[in-house]
């Protein structure tokens, strides 16, 4: 029949196109495999996460059998742990997840903490009204950095996002210039929050409430959206993901997260300054999500729990450190350390300290930035 | 009439620095897909590196230039092999990131090395002082000479990627890798001396800006960077000759909006401030790219492998 | 336990077979390359209808011309009337049109499930404050999806593949995750892009089987573009061949693949097969 001389030479150049394929049932009939993602797995999460919260609750108690008078003190250092485990879950939400090679999320660090210091300090407004307008401007500069972003390709975005970061910066360094200050100090704070112990429990209810919202999120439609155009714009889209309305959102979810985290710092160091908006903040931004693991939670809790401790380790050293011939500022020597360390999590282990943790686990390998 | 001269005289000066700059940064970024934010500190790195020769020793200032030069295609080797290669397959995003981490990796080495750098230093050049007088004029001999060499590194360098061999090749690599590899392309090499030429041009605009600047720390680089990254972005990111437009143009603006701003107050708030400046040519930045999301000069999409 | 899942032909008019897509003077430029010229084309409710044609025909072209990933020069499409050209791809997914991509494209970070969920979104209505809770709305919606996309995973075969992550399993059945995930959206026309390209020649009998069950229980209307023309043949109510863009021949399998026309555009340009059509795919549907 001369249609099987026509079906065999096409098919054989298609063949030798594609590699070769395992045996293809059509009616998957095999065998059942053993489930990577089950209920089981889901129950030890959630048992983890549990575990990992009552510790967290219990912390002030035994810091106060372990450092006696000094309990407040340390009590305080974990507390910024928690503020940059928030400003590590908005990186990871933006770029981990929803994949937008946006570096710009300083700008939003900064920019809230001022709002919060200029309300609260200087025009007297309540301190909860002034975090929700900051964290509003946050949502809206989140639209209006992210609408632009959408229309520029990777690179290009990469750099104008840092660009913000630079310029917010250096207009905040203005702003203080101009009013005569070094920086911006919260001078009308609620008293309570002075208290190292309210400060903490309040901190761990909002970071415990942002990574549980966050849990959530991402396993519903519009979590597994953001995923999905990470893995597969144009899939995504076939399947109805309207991939400009989710980029997006993932914007400004992650503005007024990281405008969470900035009000708290602030909050937490009774001071907001332009460094807050620097290149070094947004380093410290994405060594949490990378060191800790792209596109995982409980990377995100790593990454912060790593760079927050980092500085406190190296606290214990002697400033500046000498060695031999070399002399060092610690200052310095941390952010070098934060440096090499990068270098390294992105050469040699490019699914993070989480995806060590879980061997084999379903991380994404580094995914934030497939162009 | 003559101000305005002027000022679009230093414009030039300080656009093609600029140009300088983003040349290198597109040539790194289309041959091997990395956007280099340590661009700065690499260039910072070498500059530190004449410092210290002319303060240390005290050595003759070309004998030191020629060393420091040397040390920067040193330096451009090292760091692609060592830190360019293993990622040579990652996203885009990730090597950005791996640059931002090897900046810090080098200011927190140089300021390790040399700890008088953490605070501005003095940067001594023998044409410091000296100024030539055309009519009306007025030109320091550091700025004329700026002008001398980037016009002639240009041309070299045109030259050089049209018509050596070596050139040729960079220039197929940075069109495709794949062909250049059929074409049996050594790919490898090309990208070793593609960072060490890359690193070479980050060296001597980095010269130049201290010799004008007369003052340096570890991160003067950092304000300039992100003006040549903006003249690349506009050039397109993708042309060579963009890049330089690009440059010039970034230098122009900043020129103008000084000589615009500088007096001008907006209430307590003073224009002539950097800060202003720098705001505005961002702001001006990304509405061009919006306009024309692939820069001004930019040509069709880059593809990468 | 299928039944509630199934779209069955909407409404009894029978008989009287209404128009789901119609394509009308598509024509496509890319530069100066003129892609699909001038194509008319008109796809029955509950057909097969394959699109065929060599290498570099135009087919995929076509096709992501209906998905929305280009935008045609001039020309109309409309799915069941209305017109998809205003329509952004996920606009149209949610009128029913759902399609596979001959790379597959899964989401290869997720499960099985994962994937047919985001096959569902459109079908799916939480909003972001809902989405935050462990109860309400959006948890008893995202339940009743996961029951469905079990369903969907069931009928096809695949139930016990559900909480596997679909970069571990084998090609062919990554294709077939690759059709749940679009039967997931319970879509009215079924773009297939080459479903036979890779399948094992003993395989191929199988796939035809299949493709005849999709449309026959489900309703469903299928369009494919095939090479293999054994499975078109086995399928297909009616073809349309295409040849540099344009249509050379229409209509019922057996008729057209004798036509002298029709044979000559295959043989005469055997040769020449390369991986044009391939690179289409990528270039296109990344627009």
């Amino acid at each position: 029949m001369a249609m099987k001389r026509l079906v065999l030479p096409l098919k054989r150049s298609r063949d030798s196109q594609n590699a070769p394929i395992e045996a293809t049932p059509l009616t998957a009939s095999g065998r059942p495999e053993r489930t990577s993602g089950g209920v089981r797995h889901a129950w030890q999460r959630a048992t983890a996460s549990l575990l990992v919260l009552i510790a967290l609750v219990l912390l002030p108690s035994l810091f106060d059998l372990l450092f006696g008078d000094s309990a407040d003190f340390q009590l305080h250092r974990v507390t910024l742990i928690l503020i940059l485990a928030i400003a590590a879950l908005a990186q990871n939400l933006l770029t981990g997840y929803a994949a937008q090679p946006s570096l710009g999320n300083a700008a939003f660090f900064g920019v809230s903490a001022y709002l919060l210091a200029w309300l609260n300090s200087d025009l007297q407004q309540p301190y909860w009204l002034a975090v929700l307008i900051a964290l509003l401007a946050c949502a809206l500069l989140g639209l209006i950095v992210g609408g632009p972003a959408l229309s520029v390709s990777g690179a290009h975005l990469a750099i104008a996002t840092l660009g913000l970061v630079v310029l917010t910066g250096s207009l905040l360094t203005l702003w203080d210039t101009s009013a005569g200050r070094q920086s911006y100090e919260l001078t009308a704070l609620p008293e309570a929050l002075g208290d190292d112990r309210v400060l903490y429990y309040l901190v761990l209810t909002l970071t415990a409430l942002v990574f549980f919202g966050a849990f959530q999120l991402l396993r519903s439609r519009i979590g597994r959206a953001w995923i999905a155009l990470r893995d597969s714009e144009v899939a995504a889209a076939a399947c109805g993901v309207a991939l400009t309305r989710y980029k997006l959102l993932a914007f400004v979810v992650s503005a007024v997260l990281t405008g969470l985290a900035g009000v708290l710092y602030a909050t937490w160091g009774t001071t907001a300054t332009a460094s807050m908006s620097s290149v070094d903040q947004t380093i410290a931004f994405l060594t949490m999500i990378v060191v800790g693991g792209a596109g995982s939670l409980s990377g995100s809790l790593l990454g912060a729990l790593f760079v927050g401790l980092v500085p406190l380790l190296l606290g214990e050293l002697p400033d500046p450190l000498t060695l031999g011939p070399l002399q060092l500022p610690i200052a310095t020597l941390t952010t070098g350390i934060y440096g090499v360390l990068l270098l390294l999590a992105l050469i040699f282990f490019p699914g993070g300290l989480s995806a060590i943790f879980s061997r084999g686990g379903r991380l994404a390998q580094g995914e934030g930035g497939k162009p | 009439m003559l101000a305005l001269l002027q000022v679009l005289l230093s414009g030039l000066i300080t656009g093609s620095l600029y140009g300088l700059l983003a040349l290198g940064i597109v040539l790194i970024y289309r041959t091997t897909g990395v956007l280099n934010f340590a661009y700065g500190a690499l260039a910072a790195a070498s500059t530190c590196f004449l410092y210290i020769l002319l303060t240390g020793p005290r050595l003759p200032f070309w004998l030191a230039v020629l060393l420091s030069l040397l040390f920067a295609l040193l330096l451009g080797a090292v760091v692609e092999r060592a830190f360019a290669r293993p990622l040579l397959a990652a996203p885009i995003l990730t090597k950005a990131i791996a640059t931002l981490a090897l900046a810090l990796v080098l200011q927190t080495v140089i300021q390790a090395l040399w700890p008088q750098l953490t605070t501005p230093v003095h940067f001594p050049t023998p044409f410091e002082g000296h100024a030539l007088r055309l009519g009306g004029f007025y030109l320091s001999l550091t700025d004329g000479l700026v002008l001398l060499i980037t016009a002639l590194l240009l041309i070299v360098l045109q030259l050089f990627l049209l018509r050596t061999r070596l050139g040729i090749a960079m220039r197929a690599t940075a069109d495709g890798l794949e062909a250049a590899r059929l074409m049996g392309i050594p790919v490898g090499l090309i990208f070793l001396l593609v960072w060490m030429l890359a690193s070479l041009l980050a060296a001597i605009a980095g010269i130049l800006i201290a010799a004008r600047q007369t003052v340096i720390d570890v991160q003067f680089m950092d304000p300039v960077l992100l003006l040549a990254f903006i003249g690349a972005v506009l050039g397109g990111l993708d042309r060579l000759e963009g890049a330089v437009l690009g440059g010039l143009l970034v230098g122009l603006a900043e020129n103008v909006l000084a000589l615009l701003l500088a007096g001008h107050s907006l209430g307590p708030l003073d224009l002539g401030n950097p800060g202003i400046r720098e705001a505005l040519i961002f702001a001006g930045f990304v509405l061009l790219l919006l306009l024309r999301p692939r820069g001004l000069f930019g040509g069709a999409a880059l593809r990468r492998v | 336990m299928s039944d509630e899942w199934q779209t069955a032909p909407q409404e009894a008019e029978a008989h009287q077979p209404r128009t789901l897509l119609e394509v009308q003077g598509l024509t496509v430029r890319f530069g100066g390359l003129v892609a699909v010229a001038d194509l008319d084309l008109r796809v029955e409710e509950g057909e097969i209808f394959a699109l065929v044609g060599p290498n570099g025909a135009g087919k995929t072209t076509v096709l992501n011309c209906i998905s929305g990933f280009v935008r045609p020069s001039s020309g109309s499409i409309r799915l069941a009337g209305q017109d998809l050209l205003a329509l952004g791809t996920e606009r149209r997914a949610a009128l029913g049109i759902g399609r596979t991509f001959q790379n597959g494209q899964l989401f290869s970070s997720m499960t099985v499930l994962e994937n047919l969920l985001v096959g569902r979104h459109s079908r799916l209505r939480a909003g972001l404050f809902q989405s935050l809770l462990p109860i309400g709305p959006a948890r008893r919606e995202e339940a009743a999806a996961r029951q469905r996309a079990r369903e969907v995973l069931a009928w096809l075969g695949l139930e016990s593949y559900a909480d596997r992550l679909v970069a571990t399993l084998p090609a062919g059945l990554q294709k077939l995750v690759g059709v749940a995930r679009a039967l997931a959206g319970e879509p009215r026309l079924l773009l297939l892009d080459e479903p036979a390209a890779g399948v094992p020649l003993r395989e191929v009998a199988a796939l035809a089987d299949q493709l005849r069950r999709w449309n026959a229980e489900l309703g469903l209307t299928l369009l494919l573009i095939e090479h293999n023309m054994e499975v078109v043949q086995a399928v297909a109510q009616r073809i349309c061949v295409l040849n540099y863009g344009r249509k050379l021949a229409e209509g019922e399998p057996a008729t057209v693949l004798r036509e002298p026309a029709v044979l000559e555009a295959y043989l005469g340009r055997e040769e020449e097969i390369d991986a044009r059509e391939e690179g289409e795919v990528s270039d296109h549907a990344a627009g």
